[in-house]
């Protein structure tokens, strides 16, 4: 039985929406495919960080006040960190986190708050907060899928080179003003959809754990779960999307 | 003048209101008050700053106005407040207008307003309270504040200045590191009690307000508050709280503060820091002695609707009010569920969030609360309702290890179809966590059909 090795970047520091529930699905689903799960809780206090230790590193989005002092821990990793990406590990970050792997957070005052620069776009705080379901479409490991899931939107994210991980369906995605949802860079996802989005959407889960394991050389022996459950709480929740009032344009 | 006319036009509303249904119209005269005077809230006269209040936070605004207002009035001090609810500057403004005389004039003891969080550095522009209360920062209403933060600043703008006699959660971290911001700091707080609780590794706490780092928890007296300290920079809770609630004896419902006995008008421990908060307002605030406040707790009755016991053919239905997006208020129905050893039926109801177009289909707050005691507890089976959500509920109680034939499920908020399931139970032990607008369709069902 091979181990799974997962980081969760600053789970106390990037604490917001119920992100927890990603890691459960991971390691569930990783069990399911017959693997040891481990989860390490990296932060300020975590010694000997090597990114290239782990099989997936998961961020959750966290208020844009803590981001200065994460980026000050993070940037001596920054290496390891695009060599991570750069080998077609998965590195998953949720909400407003994804600005810190940008190049930069404008903040509304005018002031900027430095990324890491992993992934080509930057971030622009906005004055008024925006709450959704978001609808996407996209392509990871080579299949296709759709996902639903809630967006929590602090930032828009303005894309400089990266690839859109999703086309949306419905939502704000990136700036409610295109159909661009998140980025994409090899197999690492930056995205705004937020909450336990690996639970809901396990099919991006199963592929992710997949990545995983080729990433090891090893054989991914497969998932025996039946995605009734999940399968119709995506059709409930679309069924919502599709008939409620909203006043974003993006989409039609 | 213009003042004159929005105060006339105001009364002649709430006249009207009056007319109609007395519990209504708690903001509509103040708004429209207000559209022929603006600033009107600072145009009233006789209201000494001093003697002004303000009580704020995520949980417990309500209730602990409700409080301060009922042991003010029992030791005879004539108050003003919004105790219907209506909490943001229209709210205070019709309380107002009801209080003030035809010139304008004002004339109580003491001025106590509930407002919204985000709302206090406007309404404190036009009424410069010297005082303000914080219950809790947490996790709430995402859809508008997005997170803790959010709301975080825009208080510590209001308090700027320095000015302020602040009252402050002890064991509340975002709370306490305003100890810095107030001409005088008051903390209350509530020793470790019978139903503290502590959460596994696998949840995640808070990010310090003062740095960033980690706050960790001794345990939780409820859900994110309890005796804490950041692991970097030594923010934490003071040793002991100015006013704090100690020996609480939730089955006699007891406790003391400062070695005075005091009744416990309700035996939930989410209400413990409501307590403390009330007998320190008292005490700094109008000189009210402990044991004066003491007197007053034992007829206190708070505001309806957080929990309410419903009759249905042979069940007894317990309803407990959750706020969407709210995990402090979801953890602490899980513990009241959890701690009942008798055999149970749990009817849980995360709806979609109906507030703020476009509705939205919200659950992930349920991640940040312990289903493992109410799971390892007795339960005849679960429920999980709700149109959209229902589905994503189930899992919730999945990964907390229910087995799913314990579940039953349904993709609707139709009454008929939760009171067919409840019937079905074994047990009359019924307990049902949701938003109030299906509980009060259920109340009503009731009322109309239920018990033929």
């Amino acid at each position: 039985m091979s181990e799974l090795k997962i980081a969760w970047l600053f789970p106390d520091t990037l604490f917001l929406h119920g992100e927890r529930g990603n890691l459960l699905a991971l390691k569930r689903y990783g069990e399911m495919a017959g693997m040891t799960v481990s989860v390490n809780k990296i932060d300020f206090a975590t010694e000997g960080f090597d990114p290239g230790n782990y099989d997936i590193i998961f961020c959750a989005p966290g208020e844009i006040s803590s981001f200065p002092a994460v980026y000050d821990w993070l940037l001596p990793y920054k290496d390891k960190l695009d060599e991570f990406i750069k080998a077609g590990k998965p590195l998953i970050v949720t909400g407003t986190s994804v600005g810190l792997f940008g190049s930069e957070i404008v903040r509304t005052d005018g002031s900027k708050i430095k990324g890491l620069g992993l992934v080509s776009l930057y971030a622009t705080e906005n004055n008024d907060v925006y709450g959704d379901d978001n609808w996407f479409e996209c392509v990871y490991n080579g299949q296709q899928f759709q996902m639903i899931g809630n967006q929590i939107q602090m930032n828009d994210l303005v894309l400089t080179g990266a690839e859109p991980f999703g086309k949306l369906e419905y939502g704000y995605g990136n700036c409610g003003k295109n159909r661009e949802e998140g980025a994409i860079v090899n197999n690492s996802i930056f995205t705004n959809t937020l909450g336990p989005m690996l639970i809901c959407d396990p099919w991006l889960t199963v592929e992710i754990i997949k990545v995983a394991a080729s990433n090891k050389g090893e054989e991914f022996k497969g998932i025996d779960y039946d995605m009734e459950l999940e399968k119709k709480s995506f059709e409930t929740k679309k069924r919502l999307i599709t008939t409620k009032e909203s006043r974003l344009v993006n989409c039609k | 003048m213009k003042f004159h006319l929005a105060l006339w036009f105001g009364k002649f509303i709430n006249f009207l209101i009056s007319m109609v249904d007395k519990s209504r119209g708690t903001n509509l005269a103040g708004e429209k008050a207000m559209k022929i005077d603006p600033l009107m809230v600072s145009h009233f006269k006789g209201i000494d700053p001093e003697k002004v209040l303000f009580i704020t936070g995520t949980n417990g605004k309500s209730t602990t106005n409700n409080l301060i207002n009922h042991i003010f009035k029992a030791n005879g001090k004539k108050v003003v407040s919004n105790l219907e609810g209506a909490n943001l500057i229209y709210g205070v403004c019709t309380a107002l207008i009801k209080a003030s005389s035809l010139g304008g004039t004002v004339k109580a003891d003491y001025y106590i307003f509930e407002t919204d969080e985000r709302y206090v550095p406007v309404i404190r522009e036009q009424l410069p309270a010297a005082n303000l209360l914080i219950t809790n920062l947490q996790k709430d209403q995402v859809q508008r504040n997005g997170d803790p933060d959010y709301i975080y600043r825009k208080l510590k703008d209001a308090v700027s200045g320095g000015d302020l006699r602040l009252f402050l959660n002890n064991d509340e971290p975002r709370t306490k590191s305003f100890d810095d911001d107030g001409k005088t700091v008051v903390t209350y707080g509530a020793e470790k009690h019978a139903e503290a609780f502590n959460k596994d590794a696998s949840y995640v706490t808070m990010a310090c307000p003062k740095c960033h780092h980690k706050i960790a928890f001794d345990y939780y007296n409820t859900d994110g508050i309890g005796r804490f300290h950041c692991v970097n920079c030594g923010h934490s809770s003071n040793a002991e709280a100015d006013y704090s609630v100690t020996d609480a004896d939730f089955t006699n419902r007891k406790f003391k503060i400062g070695g005075v006995d005091f009744d416990m008008p309700y035996d939930t421990p989410y209400m413990i820091y409501n307590y403390s908060a009330a007998a320190a307002v008292a005490k700094e605030l109008a000189g009210i002695s402990l044991e004066d406040s003491a007197k007053a707790f034992g007829n206190f009755k708070n505001v309806g609707g957080r929990f309410e016991i419903l009759k249905y053919k042979n069940k007894t239905i317990k309803y407990m009010r959750i706020k969407q997006e709210n995990p402090e208020t979801l953890q602490t129905s899980i513990n009241v569920m959890a701690n009942d050893p008798n055999r149970k039926m749990v009817c849980l109801g995360l709806c979609p969030l109906v507030d703020l177009i476009p509705h939205y289909a919200v659950s992930f707050y349920a991640y940040d609360c312990d289903f493992s005691k109410l799971v390892r507890s007795d339960v005849e089976k679960y429920f999980c309702f709700s149109d959209h959500v229902c589905y994503d509920t189930v899992n919730r109680f999945i990964y907390e290890g229910v087995d799913p034939s314990m579940i039953s499920v349904a993709d609707t908020e139709d009454v008929n179809v939760i009171f067919k399931e409840i019937e079905e139970a074994e047990t009359d032990n019924i307990y049902l966590i949701t938003w109030l607008h299906t509980y009060e369709h259920m109340e009503k069902y009731i009322k109309e059909e239920g018990n033929k």
